[in-house]
C-alpha cells in the first residue's frame, strides 16, 4: 500500500460522507497533538486550507465593504478564525516536536515527514542547540567526552539523543471496524477494534494504523 | 562524594515552578567543569599506571582499573548533569518566543548567560524565518478562539499603536473592543487583560 | 536512551544505595569523606548514588542490598495505612527507584509491593485533588511521581471548572511572574 495520503486515497476520504478540508485538518491536528512522534506533513491539505482561508478573508472584506449584515460578517469571521486556529496550532505542534526530537528526526526516515520549510527549521535548530551546548559545556570538557551525541569516546552508539516515547498510552477511535488486531509481536494480546469505540492503547501497537489513517487519535 | 555539585546544580533548577528558571549559576557550573577535569587527570594517571606495568588495558581488572572506572563514570555523570542543565533551560528559552515576544524583558535577560542570550536570538530568528517563508504568523491564536472581538482593559500606558488599518491610543485603565488576534500579544505580555462583566 | 536530558531521571539516580565493594579501587578516596587513604579497600561498605552503584554492580565490583525504603518495616507500615506513610521523606522517587533496584537485588516481591502501595495511595490522592481547595497537608507526604499526578488532577479540575463558568482564556504569560492573583495556566489543549 502506498499510504493513505497518496492523492487517490485523499480524494476518497474527502468524497466519503462529504468530509471537508476543515474536518480533515482538524483530524490531522488531533492526531499530531496526541501522537508522541511527528507524523507525515499534510502538504496538499495545508495548501487547500490556506486557499480556503484566503477565500473566506476576501468574503469577509467584501461583505464589510458593501455593508452586509453585521451578524453574517461575524459568522464568516468566526469560521475563518477557527480554521486559522487549527492551521496555526497544527504547524506549531509540529515545530515543537521538531525542537524536541530534531536529531532523532534527522537521523531516521522521520526526516521525510517534514515539509521543506520544516527541514530548514530543524537544521537551524540543531545548529544553534549544538552551538549553545558546545560553547557552554562540551568545549570545556576533557578529551574523549566532548561529543554532542556520545557520552564518551567509549560509547558504541549515539546515547545522548532524545527520542519520543512510543510506548506511551493514547486514546483512539476507529472510523470503520478494523477487526481483530494484534497488539504485540508475540501475538498474545488481540483486540477486536470496533468502529466508534474508544480505546486506550500503547501508541507503539497502533502506530501502523494511525499512519495508514485507519484509526484516529483523540 | 563525586557528582554532588552537579546534582545540586540541577536541583536548584528543578525546584522552580514549571516554565520558570533561576539565574544562571555560573559559580557552581564552573566548579562542576573543573571537577570533570580533575576526574580526567586522575583517570589518565591510573591508566598510565596500568600501562607502566605492561598490563593489557582491555582485560586488566585490578584496583587501578576499578579506580579508573569510577572516575570515568563520575565524568560521564557530571557531563550529563551539565548538559541537562543547559538543555532544560534551553527548552524554557524556546518557549519564550511564543510567550513574551521577540524582545526579552530585562528581569529575564539577567537570568541568562551570554550563550543563552545568543541562543534566544538565534532561536527567535529561526521561528521568524519559518513564519515568513510561510507568510503566516504563528505566535497568535494560542488558545482556541471564541469571539473574533474581545473587550479588554489596558493595564499600562501603551500609547499610540497601529492596528490593521487604523491607529488607536491605548491609555492606562481605558477599555477597548479589539480584534482578538490584535489584543493577544498585549495580554500575553501583561499589558492588557480581557475584561469580563 | 530516551531520557538523557530528563531532570527527574537524573535526580532519581542520585538516590543513595548501600553497597559493599567486592574489589579494591585505587585513587578514589574522595568518594568516602571519612576515609583516610585515597584508596578503597575490598569489603568497604558505603552509600553510593544509584548512577554509580548500578554501573559498578554491572561490572561485578559491588554488591547491592535492598534499600531501606523497600525494607520489611516500610512494607508493614504501608500495609497498615498506605496513605499515611511519608514516602517522600523516605525516597522522593520511591516508585522509579523501586523499579530500577528490583532487578539488581533480585527481589521479585518489590514489584507487587510498589503496585500495592501505589493503588492504595492513588485513590486517596485522586479524591483529595478534586475536592480540597487549599493544598492539603498530606501532599507533603507524596513522592515526586505522586505529586506530579496530584498536580495534574488539580489543574485539570480547575481548568474544567473554569471552562464551565467561562472565564477569560487569554492570559499573561505565566513566566512573567504574578503580580495579581494566581491563575492556572491553560495550555492550548481544549479540543
Amino acid at each position: 500500500m502506498s499510504g493513505p495520503w497518496s492523492e487517490e486515497a485523499e480524494e476518497d476520504a474527502s468524497s466519503l460522507a462529504g468530509t471537508t478540508d476543515v474536518e480533515l485538518i482538524k483530524r490531522a491536528w488531533r492526531n499530531e497533538k496526541a501522537a508522541p512522534e511527528i507524523l507525515q506533513f499534510e502538504g496538499p491539505l495545508v495548501l487547500r486550507v490556506r486557499e480556503q482561508i484566503q477565500l473566506l478573508e476576501e468574503t469577509v472584506e467584501e461583505s464589510t465593504e458593501n455593508g452586509s449584515n453585521d451578524l453574517v460578517v461575524s459568522l464568516y469571521q468566526m469560521d475563518l478564525d477557527r480554521t486559522l486556529f487549527l492551521l496555526r496550532s497544527y504547524l506549531r505542534i509540529r515545530l515543537q516536536k521538531i525542537e524536541k526530537y530534531m536529531i532523532h528526526i534527522s537521523k531516521t526516515n522521520l526526516w521525510n515527514r517534514l515539509s521543506e520549510q520544516e527541514k530548514k527549521f530543524a537544521k537551524r535548530c540543531t545548529e544553534i542547540m549544538e552551538k549553545l551546548l558546545e560553547q557552554s559545556v562540551l568545549a570545556r570538557l576533557p578529551y574523549g567526552y566532548e561529543s554532542f551525541l556520545k557520552q564518551s569516546i567509549s560509547s558504541e552508539e549515539d546515547d545522548m539523543v532524545p527520542e519520543p516515547q512510543l510506548d506511551t498510552f493514547v486514546f483512539c477511535k476507529a472510523k470503520d471496524a478494523v477487526g481483530a488486531f494484534q497488539l504485540d509481536d508475540s501475538g498474545d494480546e488481540i483486540v477486536d477494534l470496533v468502529a466508534d469505540d474508544l480505546y486506550v492503547i500503547r501508541y507503539k501497537s497502533i502506530k501502523g494504523l494511525v499512519e495508514a489513517g485507519q484509526i484516529d487519535l483523540v | 562524594m563525586y557528582g554532588k555539585r552537579a546534582s545540586q546544580l540541577l536541583k536548584d533548577q528543578a525546584c522552580c515552578e514549571n516554565g520558570q528558571f533561576t539565574p544562571f549559576n555560573s559559580d557552581l557550573f564552573d566548579q562542576v567543569i573543573s571537577e570533570c577535569n580533575e576526574h580526567s587527570l586522575q583517570l589518565q594517571s591510573l591508566i598510565r599506571k596500568i600501562e607502566e606495568q605492561n598490563l593489557d588495558m582491555q582485560t586488566t581488572r585490578n584496583e587501578d582499573h576499578f579506580g579508573a572506572v569510577i572516575h570515568h563514570l563520575s565524568l560521564v555523570r557530571n557531563k550529563r548533569c551539565l548538559m541537562a542543565y543547559m538543555y532544560n533551560r534551553a527548552e524554557i528559552i524556546q518557549g519564550l518566543r511564543w510567550k513574551v515576544g521577540p524582545v526579552l524583558p530585562q528581569e529575564m535577560q539577567e537570568k541568562l548567560n551570554y550563550s543563552e542570550e545568543e541562543y534566544f536570538k538565534n532561536h527567535s530568528a529561526a521561528i521568524e524565518a519559518y513564519m515568513s517563508e510561510l507568510d503566516l504568523d504563528l505566535t497568535v491564536d494560542m488558545v482556541p478562539p471564541k469571539d473574533p472581538y474581545i473587550r479588554v482593559r489596558v493595564l499600562d500606558d501603551i500609547g499610540e499603536v497601529c492596528l490593521d488599518d487604523h491607529s488607536i491610543s491605548l491609555a492606562k485603565h481605558s477599555l477597548h473592543f479589539l480584534r482578538r488576534t490584535d489584543a493577544e500579544p498585549f495580554i500575553s505580555q501583561g499589558l492588557m487583560e480581557e475584561f469580563l462583566e | 536512551m530516551p531520557g538523557y536530558y530528563d531532570m527527574d531521571d537524573i535526580l532519581m539516580e542520585d538516590e543513595p544505595i548501600s553497597v559493599v565493594f567486592q574489589v579494591g579501587a585505587h585513587g578514589c578516596g574522595l568518594l568516602d569523606p571519612g576515609s583516610e587513604t585515597i584508596d578503597i579497600e575490598k569489603g568497604t561498605k558505603m552509600d553510593l548514588p544509584y548512577w554509580l552503584a548500578h554501573q559498578l554492580h554491572l561490572r561485578q565490583a559491588v554488591s547491592i542490598s535492598v534499600p531501606a525504603s523497600f525494607s520489611q518495616k516500610t512494607r508493614k507500615e504501608i500495609q497498615a495505612d498506605a496513605a499515611c506513610v511519608d514516602l517522600k521523606g523516605r525516597c522522593p522517587y520511591f516508585y522509579e527507584l523501586g523499579c530500577k533496584v528490583a532487578p539488581l537485588v533480585g527481589d521479585k516481591t518489590i514489584g507487587s509491593f510498589l503496585l500495592y502501595a501505589f493503588t492504595d495511595r492513588y485513590k486517596e490522592m485522586l479524591s483529595k485533588s478534586h475536592s480540597a481547595s487549599a493544598v492539603p497537608r498530606f501532599s507533603s507526604r507524596l513522592t515526586k511521581e505522586e505529586s506530579q499526578l496530584f498536580q495534574a488532577a488539580r489543574s485539570s479540575m480547575a481548568a474544567f471548572k473554569k471552562w464551565r463558568t467561562g472565564g477569560s482564556r487569554l492570559e499573561k504569560a505565566s513566566i512573567l511572574g504574578r503580580k495579581r492573583k494566581r491563575t492556572i495556566p491553560l495550555g492550548p489543549s481544549s479540543p
